[in-house]
């Protein structure tokens, strides 16, 4: 079952389109990545999931109920984090627990506590009292302390130092594992790496991808580095056309594989090679290339 | 009628409304007693000067006849400038604190991703509005009933004829009201909605001067929110103005309604 679905969804503000034909699934149970740069159109999308903004065409649903017609039933069952979390000043992390409990009619407090220590927060400080990275923990104790079905994070590791942002990491895989949905948006390519399984790029408001980070591992290039025996080999050896080579030093070349690497060795094996380095896929450099040229065919041309 | 949103809304509101009733209360009781005691020696005198008596006039938005009366005094307690800028401000403060101030203050996200619709939100707000309003009033009142000990027993007006004011008042700030909602649902910002309602408030305010003394802007009398709150004919009659406090009470209906449709469908973007 898809927790969240898109179909054609565009989202104009005035002649500004702040999203464009935007269709993707969610399913339940996934932990879900959703990259872009800055102005991508990553947090309008949001907006539209959570009923602040209306489609200007297509549609956006929650557990199959329309995002704009059914917002409160929707978000009952929503932990939401914004990205850029603004909290009542005067509130402690204490009141705020009792406000979010009263205001979902359930009993909150004593998750909001495991959460709380779980992170390291005081819950008893004022929220002008507390530093940005506090407030973060706070926001995402109140996302999650009612265990909802469907996360939808606005870059949440923002302000966390990297010890809480692992916490949050394992948290979410936690969740994931027991069935909830996390939707986990980030400009953020290592994050998203560590935690997702499944990843939508957006680019200028458009959806460039949307595919398991398993499938875009195998699209990415492997980099590579040739050690030759000779000066003379690296100077007059023609590569064949499944490297690229980015740099040559005297005995050295450095680049990416596009073929595939059993072509490599095999190649390589007949050359007068004296070490040869096949790195991990390069999902830095695809990601890159999504978000300048909108892909790796658009990249390659 | 969700418990949360009416405690949030509350605990928001709790110290300026405790702060401008208190203010309220001293005013409302300083002018009842100083007005008959102090001014009450001079008001034949001062009757004599025609800028004054146009003054008070204007206040009260009636003749006061030859005599100022204790009544007269009492009248001007309950219009005196620093009574309706302090009810004013209670009603333009609370009621553009929802949508406008929460999106000006990027709160509006955390509140509207709870499972809550903005018609929830609406009303939630307005209830706590209305309770405010009562506090507001309740000490006015017994500033009011505290001050005028101060003239004689047979010059005092009942208590019945205090509540007819205060009730009209009430219909007035519950028509400030719903334009600060109304203003504050189709804003961004706070600081220009409380700018536009106060703009249209002392445009009110001017206009019920302006009748006292150019023939033209009596055509225009309408459109003033004090052409609905007069009362000097009140303390007189002990009657109870109807016709006044429901074309107060509808023009609230009017913009809160217009103001809850607004918030309701429009889209919230942050600032």
């Amino acid at each position: 079952m898809s927790v969240i679905e898109t179909e054609h969804l565009t989202r104009r503000y005035g002649s500004r389109t702040g999203v464009e034909r935007v269709s993707f699934r969610v399913a339940e149970g996934s932990l879900f990545g959703f990259l872009g740069p800055n102005g991508s159109g990553k947090t309008t999308t949001i907006r539209v999931l959570l009923g602040f903004l209306r489609p200007s065409e297509g549609r956006a649903s929650l557990f199959g109920r329309d995002c704009w017609h059914a917002g409160r039933q929707v978000r009952d069952d929503v932990g939401y984090l914004p990205g850029d979390l603004r909290l009542y000043p005067t509130w402690t992390g204490e009141q705020f627990l009792r406000l979010f409990g009263l205001i979902r009619r359930r009993d909150i407090a004593a998750a909001g506590r495991d959460l709380a220590e779980r992170f390291a927060l005081d819950m008893a400080v004022p929220v002008r009292k507390m530093s940005r990275g506090m407030r973060q923990k706070l926001g995402l104790v109140l996302a999650l302390a009612h265990e909802p079905r469907l996360l939808i994070l606005d870059e949440p590791t923002a302000s966390l130092d990297p010890l809480m942002q692992e916490q949050l990491l394992r948290h979410l895989r936690a969740l994931a594992g027991k069935g909830h949905t996390v939707f986990f948006s980030s400009h953020s390519l290592s994050e998203v790496e560590r935690l997702c399984d499944r990843v939508a790029i957006l680019r200028e408001g458009r959806l460039v991808a949307d595919e398991t980070l398993e499938t875009l591992r195998e699209r990415a290039r492997r980099r590579f580095t040739i050690r030759w025996a000779q000066v003379k080999d690296a100077a007059d050896v023609d590569p064949p056309p499944f490297l690229t080579i980015d740099e040559r030093r005297t005995r050295t070349w450095d680049g990416s594989l596009t073929g595939q690497t059993p072509q490599l060795v095999r190649w390589a094996a007949t050359q007068p090679i004296e070490d040869l380095t096949i790195g991990h896929p390069d999902l830095d450099s695809l990601f890159r290339r999504y978000y300048r040229d909108g892909g790796p065919e658009a990249g390659a041309g | 009628m969700n418990r949360g949103l009416i405690a949030k809304s509350i605990r928001e509101a709790t110290a300026v409304t405790v702060m401008l009733a208190a203010a309220l209360m001293l005013v409302e009781g300083v002018l009842s007693y100083v007005l008959p005691t102090v001014m009450g020696d001079f008001s034949d005198t001062l009757l004599q000067l025609p800028f004054f008596r146009t003054i008070i006039q204007a206040l009260l938005g009636a003749d006061v006849g030859d005599q100022l009366v204790p009544q007269t005094f009492v009248a001007i307690a309950w219009v005196h400038p620093t009574v309706l800028a302090l009810v004013w401000t209670q009603a333009i403060v609370f009621c553009t604190r929802v949508p406008a101030g929460e999106i000006d203050r990027g709160t509006i996200d955390l509140l509207l991703g709870l499972p809550v619709s903005r018609w929830q939100v609406y009303i939630a707000e307005t209830v706590v509005f209305l309770g405010t309003g009562l506090v507001m009033l309740l000490a006015a009142l017994i500033g009011h009933r505290v001050g005028i000990l101060s003239i004689a027993s047979e010059d005092r007006p009942g208590l019945g004829t205090t509540l007819v004011i205060v009730v009209n008042l009430y219909c007035m700030f519950a028509a400030v009201g719903g334009l600060a909602f109304m203003v504050s649902a189709i804003g961004y910002r706070r600081g220009r909605a409380i700018a536009v309602v106060f703009g249209i408030l002392m445009f009110s305010f001017v206009l019920s001067f302006l009748v006292q003394f150019w023939e033209p802007a009596r055509m225009l009398a309408f459109l003033s929110v004090l052409n609905y709150y007069q009362p000097l004919p009140m303390v007189r009659t002990g009657d109870w103005p109807i016709g006044d406090m429901l074309a107060l009470l509808a023009l609230a209906t009017v913009f809160w309604t217009a103001g809850g449709f607004w918030f309701a469908r429009r889209d919230i973007c942050t600032v």
